[in-house]
């Protein structure tokens, strides 16, 4: 999976916005939106705030864990904890982007912002590759992981998968017919 | 006669202050703890002579010409008096000492501590000290025994401890101070004092009493105590005739007890309330010194003397001049503090012969008899009130001084309710005007901010929509403070200054001419207090009480006057709210009047003036119209209320916000009210009455609730709902009736709703075997809907109920078409006589920029249909029953209606064919003739038809059902 992709998924999060147009409710495939009163807020995907907002027709109201406060408590239950701690949202990284690049105008504190949520993403990249060494190097046939966001998995899936692969060859090759035991010496 | 209290001096830098007379009183010393200490020759002293001990003193004592002083420095230190040469270091402690006290004879002094210790010291030769161990705590003070036999310390510990010094042992302690980590927590600084001469008694301050010991027996013997003081004593000090005892409180009560009586001889109150913590009497004991924790220092002079005070106790009042001097500046704010009995205190200002009565000036009597009604102190009395003069002090007397205090009101004797300050005038959706960024309102259409900073006096205007128009950004040159917002204009007002006059400027941004902006000055004197912009009119209440209206290009319209000040103001459409002060209210209460008037063609008055019901103690937080048009208002308890029309222009609450609130300080600021469908839009605000302008706040959504009762039970609920729901239909009636165009569907859906809502009620109260109930919820029914509910009654077996179902669906119908007759008729003589009186003028709204938004509900004119007419036509039949009606009564009276109709429609069928021919179609062309003089033309119901359903709502399969069920 591409990142553009997890990202398209990201896109289908409601967020709430303030539109500033009227119009009454709209019938779409994925369910019906609005009504738009100018002034109230309403929920919408986050592709149809982000394109309102480009058009100027709304303001974008953060959503509730984009919050200074509550995100340094996310940051620092993450350093604490050896697992991974529940993400603020299940699309965290990709919705701080998206709304941060497009509306950081809207988004009180937006730098904070931006700096907490990449220190999270830092210190669970930094969890998940320190899992993946020791799953490797206990040779484990297995692990789990709870508590991963899609955007996480696929960062990792390519290399982990495409380094596990290279890794069985240069083994079967090294030791022809016989199982592993011996001390891997990669 | 009464003592004269001199007025404070400066004397020390702010803090913890000692004093002391000389030998020959002669001079005041004090220290003080900008270290310190200072010579006064007499308070008027301009010029005292200053010795500086140290960093800061905390006591001194002054004997033979040897002052000692104890400082921060731990060091008990001599000087010469009155030279101030320094004479050596008495003693050290560990920490600094507290106290110092010479002995009567002047060769001792003895040293409290900080570090718990008590240091008795020979004057002439310091290395022979005495240490008395045993406190656990610092030692707050020390006295000796004038005998020097004994030596008394109080301790933070909570002890006062006698010691035998020679043996430097314990005699005796008592346990009754507060306990107390260190001198500066105490609550007093308990300073001893031993009686001089006869040194029978020993006096400890221990609360708000001073406790007497007696000497040897070391028994607790008597208590001194004043109702007066309500705050510890912290200081008392023997007179040197040792029969006065004068004690100095937290509160600023100074006390002067004659020991032996026990009585208050004197009572002073320190001129502002601070604690006094030095306490001196002159050697003459006519002087008593005292200085405060401010540093300041003060004597009262012409103390009664122990003789004089022993003859006569007596009353005067010294201080009431001032007292009442008081009186006239709190009177507006009495009975906020004051608990007690009014009715016993006199008016101030009566006359001088009337001495009983106007003893108990102080609304304390029964507290103060105890000293007063002893000997001949009540019949001495004399006072002159207000007149600053003193009554009857011939001989002398000692004077209680009744002292002044926040504690205790001493007011005329008014006693009613107390008015309430009016509130100030304000635009609904705007924050308070000091502050620098405040919304100046914010309401449907969209939000003026005003920025008054130090770059900066400008004012934003945004709409929520901005198909209405871009933002705008504009200096604040003439300092609005009033704005309001409309689909066509901004509108602003500024307050009147020195040089200018109050204006009001108007930025018509839909005019489609290029001059989009005028400025009115209003006449010199009148301020602009509240504005509002209608549609296509803008309207000013001014300080002069008068209602400016304008068009919203700038002409001047009519102009009246208000009964009150105005309160606020709010517009739809063409009508105008205004609420004013109809009068003073009282006990928080605001009295307020509100009118709404019609301003279109047709104007007139619809409310007249009437009282706005707030909630208790509440004041009218916001004011506007729903967006379909009805009056609704907030008041701060955070109750909204919404005109009803249909039930003669009450007031009904349709919702708490303060009741969604999570937090107690927690409110909701109402921005507008909608009733199709039903929100309540405002921004909730943690902690305080309105939002910040930044961060923008987002607008949340309320519902209503009417307050009923038994909301959580299944009938209340619905109840609720039924209400509601019918009104907040009010609007479509009121819309209709000025013309405008309603929204036919929603309405038909909101009857449909209530409809529904009362067949569930009724099906309830069917279910609970409340058949009475269900008669009465079917009265609220249409007759269409009781025929459900006669079938449903039915289908339960609920033959009774049935029944009398039935007989109101009969009336109900019969009603309906005596309604429909009567409308005809109506219609018919307006179409005859004034065929278009009464047709609703086509509304001049603005053309193109209204968009349809549901926010903003822009009013539309109603298109110009004729009034339809497609009446249900009189068939013959009906004709007939109406001719014959009495003739088939009188044949058979106890028929009942039904009844009636079925034996009609039997005669009638049975009339013979040439009768119907001859006199049926005669009926039937009478009744073409009628329904004809409806402008409509229709077929004359041939003879030959079958005569067409009697009654035209009720479907006839229904009706035979009906019949069924009556049959049976």
């Amino acid at each position: 999976m591409d990142p553009t992709e997890v990202e398209f998924l990201a896109e289908k999060e409601i967020v709430k916005i303030i539109p500033n147009f009227s119009l009454d409710k709209i019938y779409l495939i994925g369910g019906d939106l609005g009504p738009f009163n100018p002034g109230l807020p309403v929920q919408v995907p986050v592709w149809l705030a982000l394109n309102l907002k480009q058009r100027q027709k709304c303001r974008i109201l953060p959503p509730q864990w984009m919050d200074v406060d509550k995100l340094e408590e996310v940051r620092e239950m993450e350093r604490k904890e050896d697992s991974f701690t529940p993400p603020p949202s299940p699309y965290y990284m990709e919705l701080t982007k998206l709304l941060l690049n497009h509306a950081s105008d809207n988004i009180p504190k937006a730098d904070e912002i931006r700096t907490l949520v990449k220190d999270i993403w830092d210190t669970r990249i930094a969890k998940l590759r320190l899992s993946a060494d020791s799953f490797i190097s206990q040779q484990e046939a297995h692990a789990k992981l709870d508590n991963l966001t899609l955007m996480e998995i696929n960062t990792t899936r390519s290399f982990l998968l495409g380094s596990l692969n290279c890794m069985f060859k240069l083994r079967s090759n090294m030791q022809p017919g016989t199982s592993t035991g011996k001390g891997p010496d990669y | 006669m009464p003592c004269e209290r001199k007025p404070m001096r400066y004397g020390h830098s702010e803090g913890h202050t000692d004093v002391t007379f000389d030998d020959a009183g002669k001079f005041i010393v004090t220290c003080g703890s900008d270290g310190d200490v200072r010579i006064w020759e007499s308070l008027d002293d301009d010029d005292p002579r200053s010795i500086n001990v140290g960093e800061k003193a905390y006591s001194l004592a002054l004997k033979k010409r040897k002052l000692v002083t104890a400082g921060s420095n731990n060091t008990v230190q001599i000087h010469t008096f009155p030279e101030g040469d320094p004479d050596g270091i008495l003693t050290r402690f560990t920490t600094h000492a507290t106290h110092v006290a010479f002995n009567h004879s002047g060769s001792r002094v003895a040293a409290g501590s900080s570090d718990f210790m008590v240091k008795v010291v020979e004057v002439a030769d310091s290395s022979q000290q005495k240490t008395l161990r045993g406190h656990d705590a610092p030692v707050l003070s020390v006295t000796f025994d004038p005998k020097d036999e004994f030596l008394a310390s109080a301790s933070c510990d909570g002890s006062v401890v006698i010691w035998k010094i020679d043996e430097q042992t314990k005699v005796t302690s008592w346990p009754v101070l507060q306990k107390s980590n260190d001198v500066s927590t105490a609550k007093s600084l308990c300073r001893l004092g031993w009686q001089p001469k006869t040194a029978k008694l020993l006096a400890v301050p221990v609360g708000l009493k001073v406790h007497l010991y007696e000497r040897d027996s070391w028994e607790h013997v008597s208590t001194l105590s004043d109702d007066m003081m309500t705050q510890p004593i912290n200081v008392v000090a023997w007179s040197p005739c040792g029969q006065l005892l004068a004690a100095g409180s937290v509160g600023g009560f100074l006390t002067v007890w004659n020991a032996e009586s026990k009585l208050c001889v004197e009572r002073q109150k320190h001129e502002k309330g601070y604690t006094v913590c030095g306490l001196a009497w002159h050697p003459s004991g006519r002087q008593l010194a005292y200085t405060d924790t401010q540093g300041s220092l003060g004597l009262l002079d012409d103390l009664p003397t122990a003789s004089s005070a022993t003859k006569t106790p007596k009353v005067a009042a010294n201080d009431y001049d001032d007292l009442f001097d008081e009186d006239d500046d709190r009177a507006m704010d009495e009975g906020l503090s004051d608990t007690h009995s009014p009715a016993k205190r006199p008016v101030a200002g009566g006359d001088d012969d009337d001495d009983d009565d106007l003893m108990p000036a102080t609304g304390r009597v029964k507290n103060r008899s105890s000293f007063l009604d002893d000997e001949n102190s009540l019949d001495t009395v004399s006072l002159a009130l207000g007149q600053g003069k003193y009554g009857d002090d011939d001989d002398a007397g000692s004077t209680v001084a009744p002292p002044t205090g926040p504690s205790l009101p001493l007011r005329p004797a008014y006693e009613g309710p107390l008015p309430t300050l009016p509130q100030k005038p304000f635009q609904p959706g705007s924050t308070p005007a000091h502050l620098t960024h405040r919304f100046m309102t914010w309401n449907s259409v969209g939000v003026v901010r005003g920025y008054n900073d130090d770059q900066d006096n400008a004012v934003d205007v945004e709409f929520h929509d901005t198909a209405v128009h871009h933002a705008m950004h504009l200096t604040n040159a003439l300092g609005h403070t009033l704005a309001d917002l409309s689909q066509e204009a901004v509108l602003l007002a500024c307050p009147a200054t020195d040089e200018l006059a109050s204006k009001l400027q108007c930025l018509h941004f839909s005019s489609w001419d290029a001059n989009k902006e005028w400025i009115v000055d209003l006449p010199a004197g009148e301020d602009v207090r509240a504005l509002v912009l209608g549609q296509g009119w803008a309207a000013a209440a001014t300080s002069a009480r008068t209602l400016r209206l304008f068009t919203v290009g700038g002409v001047q319209k009519e102009i009246f006057s208000l009964p009150g000040h105005v309160v606020s103001m709010a517009a739809h459409g063409e009508q105008l709210l205004v609420v004013y002060h109809r009068g003073t209210g009282f006990d928080g209460d605001q009295a307020l009047g509100v009118q709404l008037l019609q301003l279109g063609r047709r104007k007139r008055q619809v409310i007249h003036g009437e009282p706005l019901p707030l909630s208790c103690k509440a004041h009218l937080a916001w004011l506007g119209f729903t967006a379909e048009g009805t009056p609704c208002y907030v008041d701060s308890e955070g109750v909204v209320r919404m005109l009803n029309r249909s039930l003669g222009n009450t007031w009904t609450p349709v919702c708490n916000t303060r009741e969604t609130c999570k937090g107690k300080s927690d409110h909701f600021w109402v921005v507008a009210v909608h009733e199709n469908p039903q929100q309540l839009r405002c921004i909730p605000c943690k902690g305080s009455r309105y939002p910040p302008t930044l961060p923008r706040p987002a607008v949340a959504i309320l519902p209503f609730k009417l307050p009923l009762c038994q909301t959580t039970t299944e009938k209340g609920q619905m109840e609720e709902q039924y209400w509601r729901s019918t009104l907040l239909q009010n609007h479509y009636s009121f819309l209709s009736s000025s013309g405008y165009e309603i929204d036919d569907e929603g309405q038909n859906q909101n009857q449909k709703e209530q409809q529904e809502l009362l067949m569930k009620m009724f099906a309830l109260s069917c279910k609970l075997e409340r058949e009475f109930r269900c008669m009465e919820l079917a009265e609220l029914m249409t007759q269409s809907v009781v025929t459900l509910a006669v079938r449903y009654a039915s289908r339960s077996r609920r033959m009774n109920l049935a029944q009398r179902l039935n007989e109101l669906a009969m009336e109900k119908a019969n009603q309906l078409q005596e309604e429909q007759e009567q409308e005809e008729e109506e219609v018919q003589e307006e179409e005859h006589h004034t065929p278009r009186s009464r047709r609703p003028a086509p509304l001049g709204g603005p053309s193109g920029k209204q968009s349809k938004g549901p926010v903003l509900k822009p009013l539309a004119p109603k298109p110009k249909t004729k009034v339809s007419l497609i009446q249900r036509p009189w068939t013959g039949f009906q004709l007939w029953l109406e001719e014959n009606r009495k003739s088939i009564l009188a044949d058979s009276p106890d028929l009942q209606e039904t009844d009636v109709i079925k034996a009609a429609m039997g005669s009638f069928r049975s009339l013979s064919a040439e009768d119907r021919l001859v006199r049926g179609s005669d009926w039937d062309e009478i009744a073409g003739d009628r329904t004809s003089n409806l402008s409509v033309t229709r077929e004359l119901a041939k003879p030959t038809e079958l005569p067409p359903p009697f009654h035209p709502y009720i479907p006839l399969h229904r009706l035979l059902l009906i019949w069924g069920f009556i049959d049976k």
